[in-house]
């Protein structure tokens, strides 16, 4: 049998993510900054999590535990989520940035997996397109608005950029499963999909009057180093399933 | 009505198109900054069960309306039946024909 | 009911109202007619029904609040998400239900200012403090159940924007409360340290469902008017009888045991007895004095506020 292990790597990295950003987002229901906003983001957070959901599945039909468990029992040193995800919501003009450059990020990520050599995955990745076009479109929209107005809307977005974008390039952070990966077709390499992300990221950016920082990555997610905001947040995420792993809930 | 400073946007109403081939439907409002963001925020408020192929958003101080108390000026004063398919009653001058046309053939 | 609809104050509801008005827009209703948003309608309508609906849209964005407090410690995926839905639901109705009342002429930036000050009310049982997942699985079941007896019953009133409303939170409520007996039935069949957790919060939430539907209606010349114009459609304990008809049996078959040793049913009546309710409690609650009011509201208001200058922003003409 073939050797599951750069696949799986890529598998957590993509079901990591998403979980954890899926569970950024959902913590913005109910707080929004206008009704329909808040709507808006709750929808974006469901989209996320099921697609994490899908994602621990193909692990699962790897032999790999329920995505249950996979999701809320390992501990912050066995997820592979860049730490862009992790961090927390701040303000509304943080998390608008963090969303679209993790939005813009997908985006590319999925178009390049449409064609994975893993049949399964490649599904999966023409599947989620519909729902992460409109995540696209939201993020857009959203960057456009908040820029555009100027004044502390401008400087907020700016200052959410400075911070969040050495973290986005994290997303892009190559792994000893690299080499393996491409020469397998599974996925290209990151250096590509990290050309294709700025394509995409400048125009919007400079629509809104914002420009990017030079700033160096922000590695160690995809090793299983993450910040303290990750084990925090776990703690949250895991509370009640891990008050009792074996019940049903 | 006086309306205060409201920071709460403009109003959109929202039009939903369920299938090709069907009508858009009025399902609601959404207050937004700007067309765009009206398309965006209505897409979730009101699509995100519906089945959707289509949404329009309008403004709402776009749209024209008729007075309820001129509710009347849509009924009809007089018998209008002659535009209605249901108003010609043809089967009956048939059969007359038909009729007609037998007893003159025993005849 | 999600506030309380005054009675006190208004001497006369239809003193100085044209009677050939009031004529034709009662025998509007009467005729089974919806009222719409451009129709003649006398004040006390307007106000009743402004009350009522800005209080039914704040207790759905207060609501979110005890439930949403556990989105982040949900259970599994399958919990998490439906969670997250029903939340959104919420935040959804207070949307279309702010809409509803606008037509009527209070904007909804008023309204939600009202109800940050804390002038306006809105349901008592958001006042509650939710300590356990089981606490949302209850509420995610009773008081659900609570509000859509409400919500069939108010669909049936005569303001046309209100019920179009209605109708679709109506829908939307019917999987908030399988989800949440599902919630509850998941946690009945399960171990012992979940039982007990469940009839822990149950315990603790029974005095506030039975407020619920608010306190026993007082008869007078003006509640006859609403009747009349059918802004109050059925008594508050006709609503709570119908309540307790529909779950208590499904409660008791869980094997859960009600904190009311007087609560049965009358044969003879077909009617539920039950220890009265402490009216006092819900007086003090449903004025400010509960046991999160505070800081539920000033959560509210710091989002409010945090999110100022995302709505100034937007604010300006393109």
């Amino acid at each position: 049998m073939e050797d599951t292990t750069a696949l799986k790597t890529l598998l957590f990295q993509l079901a990591d993510d998403e979980l954890i950003i899926g569970h950024r987002d959902a913590e913005w229901t109910g707080h929004g900054p206008i009704l329909e906003a808040d709507i808006a983001f709750s929808s974006m957070a469901q989209d996320e999590l099921g697609h994490a959901q899908v994602y621990y599945g193909l692990l699962h039909d790897l032999g790999e535990t329920e995505p249950d468990r996979l999701a809320f029992l390992r501990a912050a040193a066995d997820f592979r989520c860049a730490h862009l995800v992790e961090l927390p919501n701040g303000d509304w003009a943080f998390s608008s940035v963090r969303q679209f450059l993790y939005d813009a990020a997908e985006t590319v990520r999925l178009a390049a997996l449409a064609g994975s050599s893993f049949a399964p995955l490649a599904q999966a990745a023409r599947k989620f397109a519909g729902e992460e076009k409109y995540h696209l479109l939201h993020g857009r929209t959203w960057m456009q608005q908040l820029g555009q107005a100027g004044g502390e809307s401008r400087v907020r977005l700016q200052a959410a950029l400075d911070q969040a974008y050495p973290y986005a390039l994290g997303l892009f952070e190559p792994t000893d499963a690299e080499a393996a990966l491409a020469a397998r077709g599974l996925k290209p390499p990151e250096a590509e999909l990290q050309g294709h992300w700025e394509a995409l990221t400048r125009p919007v950016l400079a629509e809104a009057g914002l420009t990017p920082p030079k700033a160096a990555p922000v590695y160690g997610g995809r090793r299983g180093q993450h910040t303290p905001h990750l084990a925090a947040l776990l703690a949250d995420m895991q509370l009640v399933f891990r008050s009792d792993p074996e019940a049903s809930w | 009505m006086t309306t205060p400073a409201d920071t709460q946007w403009e109003l959109y109403e929202v039009f939903h198109q369920k299938a090709r081939g069907e009508h858009h439907v009025h399902v609601g409002a959404v207050h937004a900054s700007s067309p765009a963001m009206a398309l965006v925020l209505a897409k979730e408020q009101y699509a995100r069960r519906l089945a959707c192929v289509n949404l329009w958003v309008v403004r709402a101080r776009d749209i024209t309306a008729s007075d309820y108390a001129d509710a009347d000026m849509f009924e009809h004063a007089t018998d209008k039946s002659y535009r209605e398919a249901f108003g010609y009653r043809v089967v009956k001058k048939v059969r007359g024909i038909e009729a007609r046309g037998e007893h003159e053939a025993e005849s | 009911m999600y506030g309380t609809t005054t009675f006190t104050h208004v001497t006369d509801p239809l003193a100085g109202e044209d009677p050939a008005k009031l004529a034709e827009f009662e025998a509007r209703i009467g005729r089974g007619e919806k009222i719409e948003p451009q129709d003649w309608m006398p004040r006390e309508y307007r106000r009743q029904l402004i009350r009522m609906i800005e209080q039914h849209a704040h207790s759905e964005i207060m609501g979110a609040l005890p439930e949403g407090k556990w989105i982040p410690h949900a259970p599994g995926f399958r919990r998490k998400l439906a969670l997250v839905a029903k939340v959104q639901d919420e935040v959804g109705h207070a949307q279309l239900l702010y809409r509803a009342a606008e037509t009527l002429g209070k904007s909804r930036e008023q309204m939600i200012d009202d109800l940050l000050s804390g002038k306006s009310k809105y349901s008592n049982v958001f006042n509650y403090p939710t300590p356990t997942w089981a606490d949302t699985a209850v509420i995610a079941w009773l008081i659900d159940a609570g509000a859509i007896i409400n919500q069939n019953t108010n669909a049936q009133g005569s303001y046309g924007p209100y019920c179009r409303a209605l109708k679709r939170i109506c829908y939307e409520e019917s999987f908030h409360l399988k989800y949440g007996y599902d919630s509850v039935v998941t946690l009945a069949a399960g171990t012992a340290r979940q039982r007990a957790m469940l009839q822990d919060a149950l315990n603790r939430w029974w005095r506030p469902i039975m407020h619920f539907h608010g306190p026993p209606d007082k008869v007078s010349a003006h509640t006859e008017i609403l009747m009349r114009w059918k802004v109050k459609i059925k008594s508050n304990d006709a609503m709570r009888q119908e309540f307790l008809d529909q779950y208590v049996p499904k409660i008791w078959a869980l094997g859960l045991s009600v904190p009311d040793p007087a609560l049965r049913k009358d044969p003879a009546t077909g009617l539920w007895e039950y220890s009265d309710p402490d009216w006092d409690e819900f007086k003090r609650v449903i004025n400010g004095d509960g046991p999160c009011n505070r800081e539920r509201l000033a959560v509210r208001r710091l989002a409010h506020e945090d999110g100022a200058w995302v709505r100034a922003a937007l604010s300006r003409p393109a």
